[in-house]
């Protein structure tokens, strides 16, 4: 398995209360609210609201309600486990993020929400989480551009996935490692923040590998007819196809590339897949051989990841897949937090998540408090033929692992 | 070495008559009945979810290519003779509204039985290979799709203007009032056009099936790209639906050479300047 570490990890710069002290806090904070307001309103009876900004509908709604499966799962679990009603609230982005942050206000505005989690794509999670700064909430998001926790950090925002520095230096340098031979690169990247920053970090490790990049084309963000891009791919004649996009973006580019045959004539590599969704929907057919980028695969022999796996199961009857594990990772640690610390806001529970240190479904995973930004695996898989699979869901075998982040002064984030 | 260009305007040409079959069934139902199908993304979604079905279940791909259509125009003629002839007298606005909410209901059964995750329809084993053009490669079965596009076209020329049918539907589109006091059952005439209009938007929805897949969340965008054709087409004209279609393509798949990034924002460009110069579209009338 390879280790990558490139970063100082600034672990534990803030102390987290203790889980085992759980109910002392509820009890103090019950005190304390029932000297003001009596005793049927005490503290641990006051709902929590957790608003799920996910895409529901749009180019993007398979990831959405995977991802809302996955909040509601640890908002259920989570409301047993502290006796406390939590309620969860379903804001749809629509796949655009300026509809997205109309109904983040709105709920704001309304309904005083304070704690959202959520947004699939990077130019909504960076909207979303500059309104939620400026209302002084808690925002966690999985997408992937690196400005989330980096220039365009702020107080409210963390961020459960790799972003695509580590997505990069995760697939490509590995493979480029493993394959002396391949030389020739071509990248389809999407035209928004996630696509370029993509696209930023593949052209730094194709100079310092000392490929070459012959070419790149860039793609609105409703395209999904790609022929015209693959026919640019093939005029450059590469070793190597390079897909920067997302989703059901991606699907369509890997999809129609294997129509064209581009499989047989260069290995492709999707950096940032949607792991097990993507592959059920894409079929061995179109997977066979195909490097994958995953934030998540359920095979990861982890404890948290087996419980997780279980319960998914017991659930849903599915098996985790990335939107999943990432909105139920991010919405427990979010109400473990809020458990921990007694707030539904502002600095002091920003405090409770900063450096707290965690079993996730990757392994163990820490929360950078200098950016907010969660240190955790990221994986290369190659998916199989439909012959070689053993069980359902087993379409692909992780070929490395490991983690690699930029640190905070190189990231540019400045809480 | 065959130029990129060059290849990029073949590839369009194939993009063209997809983005035809796509478009012909709502300018077919939209130039007899005046009626604004904006249904015609979701039927084409069915056409592709029936497709995944049959392929799955028999393995069959040209089963699927005879049964969804059929299965899919028989859907939409029970919707014809139970709700949406009762909307024809009313103005567009009206049935915008209700074929949004038939459009929304299969996206949401859609979900309900296939599940949000969208589905993959293998090429068909005969059509698998590539045809290889100097540095290029061109599927086998985009080829398939540009012959079979040029068959249906041809059909259904001879449908409209060599049959008895033909000639009604082409007399209805001018005066339905005339051909009914004829003697002609106007309303079976409707019923058959808006069957047939919507089993064309099943076929393109099969037929594109393993190139985009099943995805419950396609409507929308299909019915977009329809809309541009049938617009810089000519509302009601088949002629335009083709021409239009195969402008489209080419117009797209060539930006993606030259200007990578605007190349689906020149489809709206270039139905923007036919807009301004000919109103009605290439082949439009007043």
């Amino acid at each position: 398995m390879r280790r990558d570490m490139l970063s100082s990890t600034n672990r534990f710069t803030t102390p987290r209360v203790s889980t085992r002290l759980l109910p002392a806090t509820l009890l103090a904070a019950t005190l304390g609210l029932g000297l003001a307001a009596g005793p049927s309103q005490a503290q641990d009876e006051t709902p929590i609201t957790v608003y799920g900004v996910k895409s529901l509908s749009g180019s993007n709604a398979s990831y959405g309600k995977y991802a809302e499966m996955g909040s509601k799962l640890a908002v259920d679990e989570m409301s047993a486990t502290l006796g406390r009603q939590i309620d969860y609230v379903s804001i749809d982005t629509e796949g655009n993020a300026g509809r997205a942050v109309r109904k983040v206000q709105e709920a704001i505005a309304q309904n005083g929400a304070r704690l959202f989690n959520g947004a699939t794509l990077s130019s909504t999670a960076l909207a979303v989480g500059k309104e939620v700064n400026s209302a002084g909430g808690v925002f966690m998001t999985p997408a992937g551009a690196d400005e989330i926790t980096g220039s365009e950090c702020n107080s409210a925002t963390f961020r459960w996935s790799v972003p695509t520095y580590g997505a990069i230096q995760q697939t490509l340098v590995p493979y480029i490692d493993s394959h002396p031979d391949a030389k020739r690169f071509y990248t389809i990247t999407p035209q928004y923040v996630f696509g370029e920053a993509l696209l930023r970090n593949a052209e730094k490790v194709f100079a310092d590998k000392g490929v070459e990049h012959v070419g790149n084309s860039y793609h609105s963000l409703q395209e999904q007819e790609f022929s015209g891009y693959l026919t640019n791919a093939m005029a450059a004649n590469p070793d190597v196809l390079v897909l920067l996009n997302f989703g059901s973006q991606s699907s369509n580019a890997l999809r129609q590339a294997v129509n064209f045959g581009l499989n047989q004539q260069m290995d492709i590599i999707m950096v940032w897949s949607s792991g097990l969704e993507q592959l059920q929907e894409l079929g061995n057919d179109n997977i066979d051989g195909i490097y994958f980028g995953a934030q998540y695969w359920h095979e990861v022999d982890t404890p948290a990841n087996r419980e997780l796996v279980k319960k998914v199961k017991e659930a849903y009857g599915v098996t985790p897949n990335y939107p999943l594990a990432a909105d139920y990772t991010m919405t427990k640690t979010l109400l473990q937090a809020v458990a921990d610390s007694g707030a539904t806001q502002g600095e002091t529970l920003i405090h409770a998540l900063e450096g707290r240190t965690y079993q996730g479904p990757t392994g163990e995973e820490t929360i950078r408090a200098a950016d907010h930004q969660v240190l955790k695996d990221y994986y290369l898989l190659e998916g199989k033929g439909a012959a070689e699979m053993t069980d359902a869901s087993d379409y692909a075998d992780i070929v490395s692992s490991g983690q690699s982040f930029l640190s905070p002064a190189q990231s540019g984030c400045h809480l | 070495m065959l130029n990129v260009y060059l290849f990029q305007i073949l590839n369009g040409l194939g993009l063209g008559m997809i983005y035809f079959l796509i478009s012909v069934g709502l300018t077919l139902i939209f130039g007899l009945l005046n009626f604004v199908n904006f249904a015609h993304g979701a039927f084409f979604l069915l056409g592709s979810y029936l497709c995944y079905t049959t392929v799955t279940l028999t393995g069959n791909f040209w089963l699927s290519l005879l049964l969804a259509p059929l299965a899919v125009g028989l859907l939409a003629w029970l919707l014809e003779r139970s709700l949406i002839r009762r909307i024809y007298h009313l103005p567009h606005t009206f049935q915008i509204l209700v074929t949004l909410g038939i459009a929304l209901i299969i996206q949401e059964v859609s979900i309900m039985l296939w599940g949000p995750v969208g589905k993959s329809v293998p090429t068909p084993e005969l059509l698998r290979g590539i045809v290889r053009l100097g540095h290029f490669a061109y599927p086998q079965y985009r080829l398939f799709l540009i012959g079979f596009a040029a068959l249906v076209a041809v059909a259904l020329w001879l449908l409209l203007e060599r049959t008895r049918f033909g000639a009604l539907v082409r007399a209805g589109s001018e005066s339905t009032e005339t051909v009914s006091l004829l003697g002609t059952n106007i309303f079976r005439l409707f019923s058959i056009t808006f069957a047939l209009g919507v089993a064309l938007a099943g076929l393109a929805g099969v037929l594109s099936a393993p190139l985009r897949g099943a995805n419950p969340f396609l409507g929308p965008e299909i019915l977009g790209v329809a809309f541009v054709v049938v617009v810089i087409g000519g509302m009601g004209s088949f002629g335009g639906a083709l021409a239009a279609g195969l402008m489209v393509g080419v117009v797209q798949s060539l930006m993606a050479s030259l200007w990578p990034q605007g190349s689906s924002l020149m489809i709206y460009a270039a139905m923007a300047v036919v807009i301004l110069l000919r109103p009605y579209g290439l082949f439009g009338r007043a």
